[in-house]
């Protein structure tokens, strides 16, 4: 799939992640994780479930570095172009920067309100917007900040919608070079 | 919260899995206090029949020796596991070896020990393979009822 328009990436409120040397017990603990955020809720329910069960036990405070979060969101690529039953029509620029706009308004949306249930859990976070296909994004993104740990959500589709919808999570956890995290929706009986 | 989240753990005889259970012990379970996960092993032990089909004359015998084969390869599953959690020093681990085919096994010690992660490591097949052979861990994801780890061999990263 190739994806020749431009990539716009941002990164959020928090900055780099810092690269210090680190001892190899500080190392051992550290985990880098990636949390593939969109407008659904599954994916925020994957987020809040990662943040409870994986940071909320050591809360050390010599610890406070040890544990990056980075939270990604991916747009699809917007197509400029509507094709009605007839010839193909282009979408006047009026209509594409209005959808742009609120393209990234939904992103920043997104993003703000994950950024708020990491600061309620007290773990420090950064953002990443990327445009394109979300499978692919995704699995490159893991590869070039290097993380740990991918967590993503699932949205629990049944075999035959997920041959036709696609699932992205199911793709992310064959492509990607790193360990998967796969969240879930609690099931009726929400047993602890 | 002294009720603790289970981890369960599939363990096959592949260097996949060994290296998701020491992954798994280095950022879950290490260094200090940090237990907050109860860890339990599980190794699915294959039926001979799964393994050799409905065989010829003289099958009986073949069975006999097969089920010794697939016993000893859990025994020795098991027993290199706990080599590698007492070398971590984790101590709260249970092991067990089910029998029958491995997804099924899986998805039902989730739901008997209630447990909130299922780890597991993969082959890292391409499509044409997994779509041959099978795969326990694409099963698993569809299938379990609580959140899937998977955890593969990191491919040797170009360091600048």
């Amino acid at each position: 799939m190739e994806t020749t328009t431009a990539e716009t990436s941002s990164t959020g409120a928090e900055g780099a992640a810092a690269h210090q040397p680190l001892t190899t017990a500080e190392e051992k603990r550290k985990m880098k994780l990636l949390v593939a955020m969109d407008e659904s809720d599954g994916s925020f329910y994957a987020l809040k479930w990662a943040l409870d069960h994986i940071f909320c036990y050591p809360i050390q405070p010599d610890l406070e570095e040890s544990n990056m979060i980075t939270l990604v969101h991916v747009q699809p690529i917007y197509q400029p172009f509507i094709y009605p039953a007839g010839p193909v029509v282009y979408a006047a620029p009026a209509v594409i920067d209005a959808v742009k706009q609120a393209q990234a308004q939904n992103a920043a949306a997104i993003l703000s309100r994950a950024l708020h249930i990491c600061k309620e859990r007290k773990i420090k976070a950064e953002t990443l917007i990327l445009e394109g296909d979300p499978k692919d994004r995704i699995c490159q993104a893991a590869e070039q900040l290097h993380a740990d740990l991918i967590v993503i959500g699932s949205r629990g589709l049944g075999t035959i919608k997920r041959a036709f919808l696609g699932s992205v999570s199911s793709y992310c956890a064959h492509h990607v070079h790193c360990p998967v995290l796969i969240v879930k929706p609690p099931s009726k009986e929400a047993h602890k | 919260m002294e009720d603790k989240q289970v981890m369960v753990l599939a363990l096959d005889e592949s260097d996949h899995s060994f290296y998701a259970l020491d992954w798994i012990l280095t950022h879950f379970f290490g260094s200090s206090s940090n237990n907050s996960f109860k860890l339990i092993i599980i190794h699915a032990k294959t039926s001979p029949v799964s393994v050799m089909g409905f065989g010829g004359p003289g099958s009986t015998d073949v069975l006999h020796l097969v089920e010794t084969d697939l016993k000893k390869t859990a025994e020795k599953v098991i027993s290199k596991a706990k080599d590698v959690c007492s070398s971590r020093s984790v101590t709260d681990v249970q092991y067990e070896v089910i029998d029958g085919d491995a997804r099924n096994v899986l998805c039902d010690a989730v739901e008997q020990f209630h447990a909130s992660i299922l780890a597991l490591g993969s082959h890292g097949y391409g499509a044409f393979k997994r779509a041959v052979l099978g795969s326990v861990s694409d099963y698993c994801c569809h299938h379990a009822r609580c959140s899937v780890m998977i955890v593969k061999k990191q491919k040797p990263k170009q360091k600048p």
